[in-house]
């Protein structure tokens, strides 16, 4: 028993509070499994802490996996900046209550026209995620679920909801690497109450809690087969109290429950079943029993209700030794690794003894509590499955051929920037708009990532600087055919001789990755010009979180001129400055 | 009373920091990864370890050692 197996179990072990996991996490972490793997997740809610959880469920199967947060709501963006650093898995999570404010309580009001311009635009969207996802191993793509109770009978939202499930099922089904999660049957799985905590849906848009985030980053874990790390091969069955009820060395073949018609033989006949069509689909089933052989023997020879034959069984250890031990045979005479084992065992002391000792192979318990078993069978099919293998899913990559042929026909949007001209995006660029100011104090508070110098400002601050004749205070609102994205982006100038000064440029997330950011500076630099400036200057000052935009003065064309007191100062003459241009994009300024 | 050595290890396991560097003064401005993600984090592990249930006002606005400390104490002497 080693230190590292002690500290998996303690990982696996049901109710692990937040701050122990993320400890146990850190720990395991460091002791660095082999097998590495990386995931970036791109969501339109804020769902940061499901990273630990897809680490805690990786370890579990014995993968270390890096997670990278895209930015908000930015799948395209994030499609096509994590594809190009690499990363193997993407996870897209829309937000249906996100799609606009409040969208569950207004989407019952909202025309049948713009309901049918949403859908178009997540069409769009989402298809041109993954196309520029092509190259991911794997998307994982959360379906649209409902944050809000359901009404009795359904109501309009519910109508609205499965019709952009509908769409997102439709785009996906061009795409083989796309794996659908459903996210109302998580939902369902931990239950309402438990699934979400709305205080900090409000404040922070993030709306699940920590035992839907375990919840939903186990089904991820399992989905992806351990990140291509685990490729179950074997199934490896005890008998008694799993295959059938009772115990067949005292009740004999006659007394154990079996049979598709009475309790609770009818719950061991289904088990069967299910390890049956497991067998159909090339999985190796083995048994491991404490029995005497020819007990075992005679009951698959002569139960009438026998779903499984001898046949079925590529190999039996029925005999009284340690399990650990014909676990390790089983995988020596299979020709693979223990890591490709699955094994259900009733017996506490057994799974107990296996998961210590042999913690690669994948355990299973066969529940006192026989419905629990159903469960526990679905997990044992999706384990094999997830990733499908079978003619079916043969059958199913000829779809996605004829799919992506019609596809290729329709060409909706070429390229990103056709779908971002399909938005008519407007921003509107205002100078010392006074009503704007506790607006912008808060946005200078809040903003982290694409923030150039971090510079905070008080209210009493961005209203001296308004009414000052030395500086300017720009503020930036979005918005685009769905509604307005209100105050986004703050530019704060400073005028010096011949020169102006950008004292602090930040913007929030919710726009990034929609040319905004460079579409912004036209009437910034009309209005310096008007006042004689002839130079453009800038500061980048890094901090924990605003790498992001540690380049972005030389994306905008500027000079990196120096370096002062942990700055990096840029400059470019205002005459002859060519901005990246943004076609998409309608200037409203006033 | 409430255990402050278990507060302090809350602090450490979810800011990341090591639980000698956190003191009475520590708070959201002296610790730079205390950011809001991380405060949210920081209440659901508070409510778990000390088995309360921080209302909503609260749970936004406490950002600094003192202020959890006294929040607590509120919660777990009722």
């Amino acid at each position: 028993m080693t230190l590292g197996a002690d500290r998996l179990s303690a990982l696996a072990a049901p109710g692990l509070s937040l701050a122990q996991t993320m400890k146990l996490v850190a720990e395991i972490e460091a002791e660095a499994p082999a097998t590495v793997a990386s995931l970036a997740i791109s969501a339109g809610s804020t769902i940061d802490l499901l990273g630990l959880f897809l680490r805690k469920h990786a370890l579990l199967a014995g993968v270390r996996l890096s997670v990278s947060q895209g930015q908000f709501d930015d799948p395209v963006g994030d499609a096509e900046r994590f594809a190009a650093q690499g990363v193997e898995h993407l996870l897209i999570a829309p937000f249906f209550d996100l799609l606009a404010p409040a969208f569950e309580a207004q989407v019952g009001r909202l025309s049948p026209e713009l309901i049918d311009a949403r859908e178009a635009e997540i069409r769009a969207r989402y298809r041109l995620a993954f196309q520029k996802g092509s190259g991911f191993r794997t998307i994982f793509l959360a379906d649209f679920h409902r944050f809000g109770p359901p009404a009795p009978g359904g109501d309009a939202t519910d109508v609205v909801l499965a019709r952009f499930n509908a769409a997102l099922r439709d785009e996906a089904a061009a795409f083989a690497n796309v794996r659908r999660i459903d996210m109302s049957g998580l939902v369902a799985e931990v239950g309402r109450s438990a699934a979400f905590d709305p205080r900090f849906y409000l404040r922070n848009k993030a709306p699940y809690s920590a035992t839907l985030l375990d919840a939903w980053a186990r089904q991820v874990t399992a989905l992806s087969r351990g990140y291509g790390a685990q490729f179950r091969k074997a199934l490896v069955l005890d008998c008694d109290n799993t295959l059938w009820g009772g115990v067949l060395g005292e009740d004999l073949v006659a007394g154990v429950k079996l049979g598709p018609h009475d309790y609770p033989g009818a719950v061991y006949w289904r088990a069967q079943q299910v390890f049956a069509g497991l067998r159909r689909e090339g999985v190796l089933l083995c048994l491991c029993s404490k029995n005497n052989p020819q007990d075992v023997e005679e009951m698959f020879d002569t139960h009438p209700d026998m779903v499984l034959t001898s046949d079925d069984i590529i190999l039996k250890k029925v005999n009284w030794r340690e399990k650990v031990e014909n676990l390790r045979e089983i995988a020596a005479d299979l020709n693979i690794g223990l890591d490709s084992l699955v094994f259900l065992d009733d017996s506490d002391f057994e799974c107990e003894a296996v998961r210590r000792q042999l913690p690669m192979v994948s355990v299973f318990q066969t529940p006192a509590n026989l419905p629990a078993y159903l469960g526990v069978m679905e997990d044992i099919r999706s384990l094999f499955l997830a990733g499908g293998v079978s003619d079916e899913s043969r059958a199913k990559t000829d779809q996605y051929r004829q799919r992506a042929l019609a596809l290729e026909a329709q060409q909706a949007f070429e390229s990103h920037e056709d779908y971002l001209a399909s938005l008519q995006m407007t921003v509107r660029v205002a100078r010392n708009d006074a009503a704007q100011a506790a607006r912008i104090s808060e946005l200078s508070q809040k903003s982290n990532q694409f923030n150039l110098t971090t510079r905070r400002y008080a209210v009493a601050e961005i209203q001296a600087l308004m009414a000052s004749d030395a500086a300017d205070v720009w503020s930036v609102e979005v918005a685009d055919r769905f509604g307005k994205a209100g105050l986004t982006g703050v530019i704060v100038a400073r005028y010096a001789p011949g020169e102006v000064r950008i004292e602090n440029l930040l913007m929030s997330c919710r726009v990034l990755g929609r040319g905004v950011e460079f579409a912004l500076w036209a009437p910034v630099l009309a209005a310096a010009s008007a006042r004689g400036c002839v130079t453009l200057a800038a500061d980048y000052r890094p901090s924990a979180k605003n790498a992001q935009v540690a380049d972005y003065y030389d994306r905008l064309g500027l000079i990196r001129v120096g370096e002062a007191d942990g700055a990096g100062r840029y400059a470019h003459a205002i005459e002859g400055l060519t901005l990246p241009p943004t076609p998409w994009i309608c200037l409203v300024d006033d | 009373m409430i255990d402050e050595t278990a507060l302090k290890q809350i602090l450490a396991a979810v800011l990341g920091v090591d639980a000698a560097a956190i003191t009475a003064d520590s708070n959201s401005d002296t610790i730079e990864s205390w950011d809001s993600l991380r405060h949210m984090n920081l209440v659901l592990a508070l409510e778990e370890e000390f088995g309360v249930s921080i209302p909503d006002e609260e749970a936004a606005n406490i950002t600094s050692y003192a202020l959890i400390k006294l929040v607590l104490e509120e919660l777990t002497a009722a």
